[in-house]
């Protein structure tokens, strides 16, 4: 068995759309029981009382990560058919700060707004709104910002080629720092907890 | 520590994933340049004539503007820059290891003659790249038969029709037909036009895959 | 549906959410199953690039064409911008939400809100962070969804740096909007 299946032809175009469809849905399933459709307990990860968004985000993370190199190493997975982000640093850590601000002042990511909009919040709709409004903005200005938004490209760089360690040394330690994470949130939470307990 | 037996899911689960993880510390995931080759059925696929692809077939297929195909051009890049075959992609042999191609899609390979296009499909068969294919003749077929297609003189009529299609051809690659008595077929007598002479053509815009970012 | 009627009339509460860590595993092998099948991860942002490209496209054509971050997004399809898998993935996330929020009884139409704001406040609140995360996603080449889950899995150096970033900004941004929610 090789896989990604379809990189290997054992499906065409139209069964591609069809699991785009079906991995969607599955999708928005587990992110709605994790309650992400919710934008007060999105934005609670901020404010340390509701670790959620931390503790779901990187089991994902590290459930995927080892699905990924463990199929790799027993040779069912082709690890190099398997897109990998290309690297654009600036941009990205630009990017990401803009988000994070984005994210705790409107309440949801692109992913979650669309569950909650779903779900009934009105709130998602206005937020799913903005987000056009600012592709948009972000299209017409590309002419002019293209230069930056493509500056500081380092192609397609993973942590171990670039810490020149190997793979196996960087799943460890992504999966050792976040059960220590987690464990770390939840003692955060429940300190939070007893002293909102303790003022009443 | 609490006894195990009042461990909750969440700490068996924590469990489950550092074991996981330490023993990823003996892994290996990373593509290698060491290859298992089956040399037999590799020369099968030489013997049945089925690892390359006719200079009139990729003719066609840049005409129609079709997608399901890759066309690598395994020359230095100076020479690509002079001209290349619309749609080819300039890549070295040592970046083919490494270059983003599918399994699932046809891939054409040229040099000038067909050596490098020849060892560059070796390297990629051996990759797992089974729809890989030469294009045979290379660029000098390439000149010869779809830019400057001759017409000998006391050629039949099959000939001629032959000669008409691949006019509008050459016509679209920006090539020039060779008639009359310039045309004799030896093509190591009569000087072809130089590919310099040739000017960029627009080619029809292929509907690319998918972008698979963001 | 009845969870619905019986939550409107103040009947049924809502079920509790996941266990986190249960649903980050099953997010986790959705992932996986999406690298194992098509080879590549989730998204969001890219669907909405589309919807843009696509409406600037219908408005004025050439424009579009004539800009390389638009054209992009056009021509990605299969024969048609809307033939993308991030497209059909969204279409299934509203499914696959609504799915689960009808099971779980949290279907409700209101204006998520802490109780120091209005709702005028909110939505504006609400719409400015939209747009600011518009402009970061395509920055960046992606979201929470396509760059921090999906390149966090397969340890890309732009994604981890990108989630370091948006959990700074998102920190950093708290006290300033903390009457929006607390």
């Amino acid at each position: 068995m090789n896989a990604p299946f379809y990189k290997y032809g054992y499906f065409g175009d139209e069964l591609y759309l069809i699991a785009a469809f079906a991995i969607g849905i599955a999708f928005g399933f587990f992110l709605e029981r994790a309650g992400f459709g919710s934008a007060k307990k999105l934005t609670a990860q901020f404010y340390f009382t509701d670790m959620a968004v931390f503790k779901v985000m990187f089991s994902a993370i590290v459930t995927a990560m080892l699905g990924v190199f463990y199929l790799s190493w027993f040779g069912v997975v082709d690890l190099d058919l398997v897109f990998v982000n290309p690297t654009y640093l600036v941009p990205q850590m630009t990017g990401g700060l803009l988000l994070g601000m984005g994210f705790i002042i409107g309440g949801y990511c692109p992913g979650t707004s669309l569950v909650a909009l779903s779900t009934g919040k009105v709130d998602a709709l206005v937020f799913l709104a903005g987000i056009v409004a600012g592709i948009f903005v972000f299209g017409e200005a590309y002419p002019a910002i293209e230069g930056f938004a493509s500056s500081t490209a380092l192609g397609t760089v993973t942590l171990h080629e670039a810490l020149g360690v190997s793979m196996g040394l960087v799943v460890f330690a992504v999966v050792l720092m976040a059960v220590l994470g987690f464990w770390g949130a939840s003692v955060v939470e429940r300190r939070l907890a007893e002293k909102a307990g303790g003022a009443v | 520590m609490k006894a195990y037996s009042r461990w909750t899911i969440s700490h068996k689960l924590a469990l489950l994933a550092l074991v996981l993880g330490v023993f990823a510390l003996l892994g290996t995931a990373e593509k290698s340049g060491t290859v298992q080759l089956d040399t037999q059925e590799l020369a099968r696929i030489v013997e049945g004539e089925v690892d390359h692809v006719d200079v009139e077939e990729l003719a066609d297929w840049i005409v129609q503007g079709r997608s399901d195909y890759r066309l690598l051009d395994v020359r230095a890049s100076e020479e690509y820059a002079r001209y290349h075959i619309p749609t080819a992609e300039n890549v070295r042999l040592v970046e083919l290891r490494d270059y983003p191609l599918y399994r699932n899609e046809k891939i054409v390979i040229y040099s000038d003659g067909g050596i490098h296009a020849a060892q560059a499909w070796f390297l990629l068969q051996a990759h797992g790249y089974v729809s890989s294919y030469i294009l045979l003749g290379g660029l000098e077929l390439w000149k010869d038969e779809v830019l400057f297609p001759a017409l000998a003189e006391g050629a039949d009529a099959s000939a001629r029709a032959a000669f008409e299609k691949r006019r509008s051809v050459s016509a679209f690659f920006g090539g020039q037909p060779r008639t009359g008595a310039a045309a004799e077929v030896e093509r190591y007598t009569v000087p072809v036009p130089k590919l310099e002479s040739v000017p960029n053509v627009a080619v029809p815009k292929r509907s690319r895959k998918q972008k698979e970012g963001c | 549906m009845t969870s619905v009627e019986e939550y409107a009339a103040g009947g049924r509460q809502p079920a509790p959410f996941m266990n986190p860590y249960l649903a980050g595993i099953g997010l986790g092998l959705v992932l996986l199953t999406a690298f194992v099948a098509v080879g590549r991860g989730l998204g969001a942002s890219g669907a909405f690039s589309t919807l843009v490209a696509s409406c600037v496209n219908a408005l004025a054509p050439a424009h579009a064409e004539g800009n390389t971050f638009y054209e992009g997004y056009l021509h990605n399809g299969f024969g048609h911008p809307f033939k993308s898998f991030l497209v059909f993935e969204v279409a299934g996330v509203l499914i696959g939400g609504f799915l689960s929020g009808a099971l779980a009884g949290r279907l409700k139409k209101v204006v998520e809100r802490g109780p120091r704001i209005g709702v005028g406040g909110r939505l504006g609140l609400a719409f400015l962070g939209g747009a600011l995360m518009g402009v970061g996603a395509k920055l960046a080449r992606g979201c929470t969804s396509g760059q921090a889950l999906s390149g966090g899995a397969v340890l890309a150096l732009g994604s981890w740096a990108f989630m370091i970033m948006v959990f700074v900004g998102g920190y950093a941004m708290a006290y300033f909007v903390r009457r929006q929610w607390r």
